[in-house]
């Protein structure tokens, strides 16, 4: 509470010397202190939120450091002692044991090479490109800005599931890909693994940094560099001394951003790691989490939140640093475009490269490989939509196109039903922690509710549904177990999008102020009637930006579902995964392609109805 | 209608300097109140805490013999059951309702008949000159229009008092103008009591029956805006009133500048009796001018200066005068007859000479 901290040491003296001379102040005071700051709901609401959040994100992050450090169920006799005894044994068999070097030494390691080879790729992509699309004059150049951000608004392993598809060898079964169709057998290194993984991600991430750096670019005040110019430096000095050191903390937040995102990449490390047993952090809890070891996959979890939380920190404090160059820009956006010259088609072709390769190709090829019986073979008579609608298809399952499958609606359905309530959750939360942090007189509410729906941002996906299996997987209390439900989903979808619906109803609240609610109070309004007539109207459209763009990044998010849902809470992306588990290539492609065009268009609907853009919610 | 009575009120937030502090105020019944300060002085809190969109720390706030809000009694009255109006700065329209539904919002929540409602919604329209806009939403208003609309909407539930906040600073020049004389006959008309926040001397001095200066969260002095200009409290409010600001010259011993000295002697030889003088105020307006040597009485203080600078700003002239080296600010309408390097005898009335004392506060002498 803040009232007695409203006082300054000498007035807290006069007011406790007053309230002790008038008998009754103690209760007046009370009083005082409940019509103020508990006479509205706000107040109530506010510390509903702090149970409901407490609950949703702390609650299960601390079972599951519990669970790190606790014997489990089975594990009595290994760990040498009772059940729910402290222990070390899981902290030991994960870092210390033989066994720590498969568990996690090994795919700490992958994980860092893949991370630190996506960056420096996407780095060298995206810079060019980003400058090439702010500060040129390349053919193109507004067709070029959203066609290279693509690859981003789709799920990253569709491209695994495309380079699958041409890349596969013999070392898995099921159908061969086009290359070994064609005569030419893909090592394993080129098929699965490092490489693949590594330039996969690159493409997919390298939009971040044509987002990010490109913001940059676009915002600098080139007044900055023709000043230096005027004092007569040379193009080489200001590139280094003026424009490289602002730039910095954009490249620099990039580079973090994408390490963060990497650490918690499930999707694309199974689908081209598991061939060849190339572990990352993600597939080693999952892996653990398959075989029941929930003491191991506890710490593995508490290893993977703790680098994600650390690498978002340090972002946090450059975002920061690059607030402090940003106050000193002034109005900025005189961008001069540099003319390439010769150079000019030679970048419209890069340009028109690097589409091609992160997205054209991908998109080609799992599109025809749904339509196509042998792979790689281009007769007409080899063509068919029997994938799609076929019927009576010779087959052992699966005997009907994917669209006549009533498990692809099924799982539609649940996508819709599943990802859609928590969209709106959030939608609906991310607006009310809006209106209590900008509301609020108790202040730790709201600085409290500001920090703690930021939380899972920092802690990757698949890390945050192992916490909330460990939470929810036994009955605790007077909440039954949930895991197999709907529910969980439910609940741990709308506390992973909470960073961004939160974000959206705190912005949505700060800009609209207090003003147009304190004028509806001064006219007579009480607390009901201003939400009603006032804020909530306002609001419209804020609400509904803050459902739809979680909804969107909700289709086609995996890493949660597959640690959560079970085969009766299939949603579509889990679906997929099940069907390339089971080698059925071309409806699990199919069902991808439909994800992807779900998550494109309705990102571009988002776009056009909110006059947004997608740099917007990023970084930051 | 009631006076509102501010009682020892202070407000502070956590863990910083109190935004007001120990503030006494009476605002009379009808009158037209102006919060004159620098920003940050804590003027808006004040109006903030009356409508009670902020609680006390310590004292107590009455309308007429009403406690609104008094934590040792346990008492706050929240700003909707107060009878306060508000108008704010940045006009808070709300962007969703066209103008009729903006200026009828408050009439509708009292359940006052359709009829009545049409009839008073109409009539404060009118006066204000807005009723062709009553379809349109505020975006589409210009920027007067938009302050009058939130005047409107405040006006038409007759509040027992206004409160507005700056509500002229978001206007251009010419339209505030227009917006202060239409206030004046606003307040004339509708006879309510307006406590009126503003940084604004002009405008406080233009519309107000008494002006309360604060600066940094405490009150400097309550006055008709004649007694704050011709008399001021304290230093500070003889500093932040008056355009070019006054001339303020230490007189104590350790200021050997010419003009110090020169003034100090003056001093000594007209005021009798009065000590402890730590500065003399010139106001730039009461000093005059003249190239040859001024007759004038010996009570005047009558001296010579060289001419620094002159800056014509149309019609009035600034003219910067130097005595050894300390500058002194002169406000003419009269064309100067002089040039820059020339010299010029400067003199000033007796009576218009302000001293304060080591404090900063107010000496008074017989004139007064």
């Amino acid at each position: 509470m803040k009232e007695k901290s409203d006082l300054m040491p000498s007035q807290l003296a006069e007011h406790d010397k007053s309230t002790s001379s008038t008998g009754m102040s103690r209760s007046a005071c009370l009083n005082y202190h409940f019509k103020v700051g508990w006479r509205e709901p706000t107040a109530i609401i506010g510390a509903l939120m702090v149970v409901l959040f407490a609950y949703l994100v702390i609650v299960p992050i601390v079972t599951l450091m519990h669970d790190a450090v606790e014997v489990q169920f089975g594990d009595a006799r290994r760990a040498k002692s009772e059940v729910g005894a402290w222990t070390f044994y899981y902290l030991n068999r994960t870092l210390a044991s033989p066994i720590s070097q498969i568990l996690f030494w090994e795919p700490l390691a992958h994980t860092l090479s893949v991370a630190t080879g996506v960056i420096l790729i996407s780095l060298s992509i995206g810079v060019p490109l980003a400058w090439l699309l702010s500060r040129s004059d390349m053919y193109g150049r507004r067709w070029f800005a959203t066609a290279l951000i693509v690859p981003y608004m789709l799920p990253s392993w569709t491209f695994a599931l495309a380079w699958r598809t041409l890349f596969r060898n013999r070392t898995v079964g099921g159908q061969q890909g086009w290359l070994e169709n064609l005569g030419f057998t893909p090592p394993d290194w080129l098929a699965y693994g490092q490489v693949p993984i590594t330039i996969i991600l690159a493409l997919h991430y390298a939009p971040f940094v044509i987002l990010l750096f490109g913001n940059a670019l676009r915002s600098f005040d080139s007044q900055l560099e023709e000043s230096a110019r005027i004092l007569g430096a040379k193009s080489g000095t200001v590139a280094f001394q003026i424009i490289f050191p602002l730039l910095l903390p954009s490249l620099l937040s990039a580079t973090i951003l994408i390490f963060a995102k990497c650490i918690g990449e499930f999707g694309v490390n199974y689908l081209l790691g598991l061939p060849v047993d190339y572990n990352v952090l993600a597939t080693s809890l999952y892996r653990s989490i398959s075989s029941r070891q929930s003491g191991v996959a506890a710490v593995l979890a508490g290893a993977i939140m703790l680098i994600g939380i650390i690498s978002l920190l340090v972002d946090a404090r450059l975002v920061r640093e690059s607030r402090r160059f940003v106050t000193v820009g002034g109005k900025g956006a005189m961008s001069r475009n540099s003319p390439l010259g010769f150079y000019r088609l030679l970048a419209t072709v890069f340009a028109a490269l690097v589409f091609l390769i992160s997205v054209g190709i991908p998109l080609l090829v799992l599109v025809l490989s749904t339509v196509m019986k042998v792979p790689a073979d281009f007769s007409v008579e080899n063509f068919t939509l029997d994938y799609w609608i076929g019927r009576n298809l010779e087959t052992v399952a699966l005997r009907t196109g994917i669209l006549l499958t009533p498990d692809l609606w099924m799982a539609a359905w649940n996508t819709l039903r599943i990802v859609g309530f928590a969209s709106l959750c959030s939608g609906l939360l991310g607006l009310l922690v809006g209106y209590v942090v900008v509301r609020s007189r108790v202040r730790w509410i709201s600085s409290f509710l500001r920090h703690v729906t930021f939380f899972p941002y920092l802690v990757p996906g698949i890390a945050f549904a192992v916490a909330y299996l460990s939470l929810f997987a036994v009955q605790r209390g007077p909440i039954p177990a949930l895991y197999g439900t709907g529910l969980i989903l439910i609940l741990a979808l709308t506390a992973d999008q909470m960073p961004y619906s939160s974000r959206a109803g705190i912005s949505a609240m700060m800009q609209l102020g207090k003003d147009p609610e304190e004028a509806a109070q001064m006219t007579g309004a009480g607390w009901l009637r201003r939400m009603t007539s006032i804020v909530i109207p306002i609001q419209k459209g804020a609400l509904v930006t803050g459902t739809l763009l979680p909804f969107i990044s909700g289709i086609k998010g995996l890493s949660l579902f597959v640690v959560l849902a079970v085969p009766t809470t299939d949603v579509l992306t889990t679906y997929s995964l099940r069907l390339i588990d089971n080698n059925y290539t071309q409806a699990a492609n199919a069902v991808v392609l439909i994800i992807a065009a779900m998550a494109y268009f309705g990102t571009l609907a988002v776009q056009n109805v909110t006059k947004t853009n997608l740099a917007d919610g990023l970084g930051g | 209608m009631p006076n509102i009575t501010l009682s020892h009120v202070s407000k502070s937030y956590d863990s910083l300097a109190p935004a007001i502090s120990d503030l006494d105020l009476v605002v009379r019944d009808g009158e037209f109140m102006c919060l004159l300060g620098p920003s940050g002085c804590g003027k808006s809190t004040t109006l903030r805490v009356i409508a009670g969109l902020e609680n006390l720390s310590t004292g107590e706030i009455m309308i007429g013999g009403r406690v609104l809000d008094s934590r040792d009694q346990g008492i706050f009255v929240p700003p909707e059951q107060r009878g306060a109006g508000l108008v704010f700065q940045s006009y808070a329209l709300w962007p969703h309702l066209t103008v009729e539904r903006n200026v009828s919002f408050g009439l509708r929540l009292r359940k006052v008949p359709a009829e009545e409602r049409e009839e008073r919604v109409g009539f404060v329209m009118e006066t204000l000159g807005i009723e062709q806009f009553r379809d349109r939403y505020p975006s589409q208003l210009s920027g007067g229009q938009q302050q009058r609309v939130a005047l409107a909407r405040m006006l038409v539930i007759e509040p027992d008092v206004l409160l507005l906040d700056e509500p002229l600073s978001n206007l251009d020049a010419k339209l505030r103008l227009k917006m202060r004389a239409e206030l004046k006959r606003i307040h004339g008309e509708f006879g309510t009591t307006i406590v009126f926040v503003t940084h604004d001397q002009w405008e406080a001095m233009t519309l107000s029956t008494r002006i309360a200066v604060m600066n940094e969260g405490s009150l400097q002095q309550v006055g008709s805006p004649d007694e704050i200009y011709n008399s001021p409290a304290n230093l500070f409010v003889a500093e932040f009133v008056g355009n070019p600001p006054i001339n303020m010259v230490p007189v104590t011993a350790g200021h050997d500048m010419e003009l110090s000295l020169t003034l100090g002697e003056y001093m000594v030889r007209s005021f009798p009796g009065v000590d402890n003088v730590g500065s003399l105020g010139l106001r730039p307006e009461s000093i005059r001018l003249s190239v040859s040597k001024p007759s004038g009485n010996s009570r005047c203080l009558t001296s010579h200066a060289t001419v620094a600078g002159i800056l014509p700003t149309g019609g009035n002239w600034i003219v910067e005068l130097d005595k050894g080296g300390s500058p002194l600010f002169v406000s003419t309408n009269v064309s100067p007859e002089f040039n820059v390097g020339e010299m010029v005898y400067f003199q000033v009335d007796h009576s218009r000479i302000h001293l304060f004392d080591l404090d900063g506060i107010r000496v008074s002498y017989e004139n007064d």
